[in-house]
């Protein structure tokens, strides 16, 4: 530093000291990583609202939201490396199952958003009507596959009794379409908007009435539920007033997935359907933002272990986490 | 014999920087997995069947895949190499279609070809092609000239100077090929099953790893994936040792 520096050194620390009261600055909120399980969407309004509305700060965190690949988000979330994940709460099950310490912490959506779909003169009215029907699904593995399941379990049916076709990169609506099979599993929110532009009419067959199953919501590890649930929380709490704020006034939402999802201008009325869709599946009947319906999971972990996806060596209680405000 | 042991003790070395990097790391077997714990899921997925059941599955992707793949790359190639028309007019799909991410395009052909074996064959022979094509080129341009005027001198035909010449002298190159091809191969199976099939090695790792959350499956079926990529890359190794004179 030359001397001219150093001469206006006690000006400058002069000045500073007659300032204004410092700013708050981002330096003193709690820094947390949340993991998404899939690319930037309109279906994570809730998150981006809270983060761009000061849901967050308000809470004391500071969010980085980063999207992951989805089996990732609960190998990393019960690693530490992020304090909380989005996940399948089936998904939670078995990974939990597996020795992967996570809890699901709260819930985002009361409907289970799998379903399937496809023709509505094709779809079925209750699951016994699949048998005989070809049915395309990502594969055997995750949310799809399991509600998929749990349909034909309720069915009284098999799995010989219908054909499976997998589609691990997930276009299982170009097969539909392309007329490969009769259905598909999909996003009750999501695929049945883009089919109806190709196939015209859209039946849906969901899980809700037929074999409950929890649907995804907010995991968080062990070490962190034990050493600062507070945190956990507050986060929740936060989560949860920010979805409120969503299916109070979708628009919020959607402003806010303009800023966070890049994609969005490409088909802005698509992804505003889909934002209403996803609304109309987060609310449900009996919906109370975060809340844990036990009784939902415990017919969940029922099913789950019925249809071998779990062993039921690890207990329900186990593998969720209903904070207490 | 001592190249036998020389691939122990590589192996050993392997197995014990692994176990280290796990000791050192504190990694819980979710993220990082000891070798131990891998061989030990190994045996049980061998006992119990699973493994023997998506590895043949690949196997048979790979020998037809690389089979296919090989057979049109060495004719493609050796015109390509003949003729400089033909290697203007094909190249540039040959080389538009290399730069194709093929994990893009591998759910449309799967599509386009009805799924089943057919699109996986057709998916791995796909990945196979350019390199062996490419090879056979180079190969065939690399022929003496000097030997190729003697056998013109003695009144051989094309086809007679493509058998006794072209083909003989382009052989080392041409497996060269084949030993980035057959490798290829592999992981044209493991592609060709992400983009639609039910039994695979690359459908167990996607079911170990997302369906069932068991790290050390997927790590048995990516070492299965290596062991089978070493054993072809063996065999062309032998195949080349016995055709080609040095």
């Amino acid at each position: 530093m030359s001397p001219s520096r150093f001469a206006i050194l006690p000006l400058v620390l002069i000045l500073a000291a007659c300032g204004p009261e410092p700013v708050p600055s981002t330096l003193e909120l709690r820094p947390v990583t949340l993991l998404l399980g899939y690319r930037p969407d309109v279906q994570f309004a809730p998150f981006y609202v809270a983060q761009q509305e000061g849901f967050y700060a308000d809470a004391g965190l500071d969010v980085t939201i980063e999207h992951r690949q989805a089996p990732d988000v609960q190998r990393l979330v019960a690693d530490g490396q992020a304090e909380f994940g989005v996940a399948d709460a089936t998904d939670v099950m078995i990974a939990r199952t597996s020795g992967i310490p996570i809890r699901y912490v709260s819930t985002l959506y009361r409907s289970f958003p799998v379903a399937l779909i496809g023709p509505g003169d094709v779809v079925p009215a209750d699951p016994s009507g699949l048998a005989g029907l070809s049915i395309g699904t990502p594969g055997r593995f995750g949310s799809s596959w399991h509600a998929l399941l749990a349909l034909l379990d309720a069915g009284g049916l098999a799995e010989a009794d219908v054909e499976i076709r997998e589609y691990p990169q997930f276009n299982q609506v170009d097969g539909l379409a392309n007329g490969d099979v009769d259905l598909i599993t999909g996003f009750r929110n999501n695929e049945p908007l883009r089919l109806e532009e190709r196939i015209g009419a859209v039946g849906i067959l969901t899980v809700d009435d037929a074999a409950p199953l929890p649907g995804p919501g907010v995991i968080a590890g062990d070490e962190l539920l034990a050493g600062d649930p507070d945190l956990v929380r507050a986060f929740i709490a936060a989560t949860a007033a920010a979805q409120a704020a969503v299916i109070d006034d979708p628009a919020l939402g959607f402003a806010a997935a303009e800023v966070a999802v890049p994609t969005i201008g490409e088909e802005p009325e698509v992804a505003r359907a889909i934002l209403d869709a996803t609304v109309d599946l987060w609310a449900g009947d009996g919906f109370e933002s975060g809340a844990i319906d036990e009784a939902l999971w415990r017919a969940g972990y029922e099913t789950m272990q019925r249809l071998g996806f779990i062993d039921g060596s690890v207990p329900l209680e186990e593998m969720i986490a209903p904070l207490e405000p | 014999m001592r190249r036998f042991g020389a691939a122990v003790v590589s192996l050993v070395v392997f197995l014990l920087a692994w176990k280290v990097v796990v000791l050192l790391g504190d990694y819980p077997d979710y993220i990082l997995p000891a070798p131990e714990a891998v061989v030990e899921r190994g045996i049980r997925a061998v006992q119990s069947g699973v493994l023997w059941e998506h590895t043949a599955a690949t196997l048979i992707e790979v020998v037809l895949g690389f089979g296919l793949g090989a057979s049109v790359a060495i004719v493609v190639g050796t015109a390509l190499g003949k003729s400089i028309l033909i290697e203007r007019a094909l190249s540039p799909y040959i080389v538009a279609a290399q730069a194709v991410p093929i994990l893009a395009l591998a759910p449309l052909l799967d599509i386009w070809f009805g799924g089943g074996l057919l699109a996986r064959v057709a998916i791995c022979a796909l990945i196979v092609f350019f390199p062996i094509a490419i090879a056979t080129m180079v190969g065939i341009r690399s022929t003496d000239p000097l030997l190729d005027e003697m056998l013109r001198s003695l009144g051989a035909t094309a086809p007679q100077r493509t058998r006794l010449l072209e083909i003989p002298s382009a052989l080392p190159v041409i497996f060269g090929g084949l030993r980035v091809g057959v490798t290829l191969a592999v992981i044209g199976a493991v592609v060709a099953e992400w983009a639609g099939a039910r039994t695979g090695l690359g459908v167990l790792v996607l079911i170990a790893n997302q369906g069932l959350f068991d790290t050390e499956l997927m790590f048995v079926a990516l070492a299965t994936l290596a062991i089978i990529g070493l054993v072809f890359y063996g065999l062309v190794v032998l195949v080349e040792r016995r055709l080609v004179s040095r």
